[in-house]
């Protein structure tokens, strides 16, 4: 048994054969031929080359009628290095001399070009190792002839163990065959990451090297809830995986039940749950499980996924897509929040200094940035003629600040009226709160806005001054600080003096812990991850609003953190001894 | 060298072909690093960028006529001579 850990980007336990995949996506099946099939080996590799020589002339003759002989020279370009004496006679020298399989020959050989082309400290051609890449991926292809397995087209129970998924392949991967994955590199931000999250596929990522340690089959144990994975584990651990599988089982069994029954307390205070949602497939996620919308709609993956800034239509389908889904029920749309953690693979220079937090980012960036912005809001407005969309700003600070966004979307429903381009004008309007200042000048902000949603994330983070991202200072982030409940309180006490709706979207409302205690502070919205929709309703029907203003008055009167959510776990655990939280 | 992305694949393919077809040993020289004209991986690893100075050598028979080829391709900027190989 040997365990490695990573970074936990996608919570849950899968138990299964471990499939391998090497850096480029093959499996190499063996490094070693015997002495005697040496010749053979060099003809098969010849026919390999034969083979993809043909394909790119393919791709070449394709190429030139389509988009011109300019563009059908790269698979001429191909096609000569392919040709190239030099290589074929280095990947035949290994063959011969040291009894390489051709795949690994030729892996071996292709590579060092490869890396050849990286060091020469030329950007342009450093990307040509791309084309080396994808030079051996044909060939590996042609070798290994149609064993290779398509991930998309995985029709048994696996755990992907790989060097790197793209985040395409994520997408592609079945849930259904697909218990788990775990990588060598990423990080929690990557694209793989969060799709992980949004499939709903326990994965680790960032683990470093370590496939070389586990066989193909071998069992694995992909534990996405702390982040390891458990090669060839004992007869032991392997019980109490499967115990613990086996429980969440039964949980999700009975949390089904839940999917259609709407969140009401015992004393029949309605508490809508709605689902914080990245991706527009994720929608499906919420409206299985019942939600009473979509409380955050986040549009940085538009943004992150694409190499070029997304178009107005790129906006308005996604948009449309979850609209769709969803509806009558509300669809909260949060305006670009770039930056800090989350930067476009573009990267311009301006995301790198020294404590982006608190740099140029998110509604910042977009009142910076107004064309890009002003994208946006005409994509929103009119999709917002098919569904109740809501639009947030995140990130405001200062009044200014909103009434600058506010400005904005102004001068774009001119446009869109002199364009003659229907719209929704009544689109209610709110913004996060996230930042202390905002929570101070809540009263003000409450004048001006539809209605507020807090954002716990950054508010913990900016009120304590604690990058949760930091191990030396993670333990000072939490959510039970008397602070930050305070902080909490104030702008709910804020919105109901002027009548406008608030909502709590960071993670601090997926847990069980705080779901009575901001029942009790008077919350009636909150947004969560789809994951726990079933869990916080399962909850709020098990709680009365008089109890849980009772706990929320003891809570809130308690000084330290730790007793904060000691209190809360008790409770919970009093209230519905099911949802006990492990930790 | 004349393009904006230098001795980059496409060139580097077409020296190569076009050098491949004689019998000459053909060299191609970036300050006193001398590679093998019909080899692309070699050529790509000059590293040749735009306004590098570069220098063909060929013997052998037919070299006359191997560094004229090359020559035009390189005045013309590899524009023209997007041949499709055989």
């Amino acid at each position: 048994m040997q365990t490695r850990s990573g970074i936990a980007v996608s919570p849950g336990v899968a138990i299964g054969e471990a499939l391998l995949f090497g850096s480029e996506g093959f499996q190499i099946p063996q490094r070693f031929v015997s002495v005697d099939a040496v010749e053979s080996e060099v003809g098969r590799f010849r026919a390999a080359i034969e083979a993809v020589s043909i394909g790119l002339e393919e791709n070449q003759r394709v190429a030139s009628e389509r988009l011109g002989d300019e563009y059908a020279a790269i698979f001429g370009a191909h096609r000569m290095m392919l040709r190239d004496k030099k290589l074929i006679g280095e990947i035949e020298g290994l063959i011969r001399t040291k009894c390489f399989s051709p795949e690994f020959a030729a892996s071996r050989v292709l590579r060092n070009y490869a890396k050849v082309f990286q060091n020469l400290g030329n950007p342009y051609l450093a990307e040509r190792a791309a084309d080396v890449f994808d030079l051996e991926k044909r060939l590996l292809r042609a070798l290994l002839g149609e064993k290779r397995p398509e991930l998309s087209h995985i029709t048994e129970h696996v755990v992907i163990l790989a060097h790197n998924l793209t985040p395409s392949e994520t997408a592609g991967l079945d849930p259904e065959f697909v218990l788990g994955f775990a990588t060598e590199v990423g990080g929690r931000t990557s694209h793989t990451a969060i799709l992980a999250g949004a499939l709903e596929i326990p994965a680790v990522v960032g683990i470093g090297n370590f496939l070389a340690d586990v066989s193909p089959g071998e069992l694995v144990i992909i534990d996405g809830g702390r982040g390891e994975v458990i090669i060839d584990p004992d007869e032991a651990t392997l019980e109490k995986y499967r115990v613990s599988l086996e429980s969440r089982k039964q949980e999700n069994a009975r949390l089904a039940e839940l999917h259609e029954l709407p969140a009401i307390t015992p004393d029949g205070v309605r508490v809508h749950v709605m689902g914080n949602i990245e991706f527009p497939q994720e929608v499906e996620h919420c409206t299985e499980r019942g939600a009473d919308g979509v409380g955050l709609y986040r549009t940085e993956f538009l943004y992150l996924g694409a190499r070029t800034e997304p178009t107005e239509e790129d906006h308005y389908n996604a948009y449309c897509r979850v609209l769709e889904s969803m509806s009558d029920r509300p669809v909260v749309i949060r305006t670009l929040d770039l930056g800090a953690d989350k930067v476009p693979a573009s990267g311009a220079s301006f995301y790198e200094v020294d404590n982006p937090a608190l740099g140029l980012r998110s509604i910042r960036l977009s009142l910076r940035d107004t064309p890009q912005f002003k994208i946006q809001l005409r994509a929103i407005l009119r999709a917002a003629v098919h569904g109740d969309v809501r639009i947030m700003f995140p990130l405001v600070t200062t009044l200014l600040e909103l009434r600058k966004a506010k400005m904005i979307l102004g001068d774009v429903m001119e446009d869109l009226d002199d364009a003659r381009i229907d719209f929704n004008r009544d689109v209610p309007i709110g913004m996060m709160v996230e930042v202390p200042a905002a929570v101070m000048l809540a009263d003000e902000f409450a004048r001006e806005v539809d209605f507020f949603s807090i954002g716990t994330n950054d508010l913990i983070q900016y009120a304590l001054a604690v990058d949760r991202g930091d191990p030396n200072v993670s333990s000072l982030y939490r959510a039970g600080d008397p602070s930050i409940l305070r902080l909490i309180q104030m702008v709910v006490d804020a919105a109901n003096r002027h009548g406008i709706n608030v909502t709590v979207c960071g993670q601090m409302s997926s847990d069980p812990r705080f779901i009575p205690l901001l029942v009790g502070m008077g919350l009636r919205t909150l947004s969560v991850t789809p994951i726990s929709i079933p869990e916080v309703k399962d909850i709020i029907r098990h709680v009365s609003v008089g109890q849980a203003e009772e706990i929320a008055r003891h809570a809130l009167a308690l000084d330290i953190a730790r007793d904060v959510e000691n209190y809360l776990r008790g409770e919970l655990s009093r209230i519905h001894p099911e949802h006990s939280p492990v930790d | 060298m004349k393009g904006e992305n230098g001795l980059h694949l496409v060139p580097c393919s077409q020296i190569a072909q076009c050098a491949g077809g004689f019998d000459c040993e053909i060299r191609i020289l970036k300050g006193d690093r001398a590679v093998d004209a019909s080899n692309i991986f070699d050529l790509m690893s000059l590293n040749a960028g735009q306004g590098c100075q570069l220098e063909l050598q060929a013997t052998g028979p037919g070299s006359d006529e191997a560094v004229d080829s090359l020559a035009k391709l390189f005045e013309s900027d590899f524009q023209g001579h997007v041949k499709r190989a055989d």
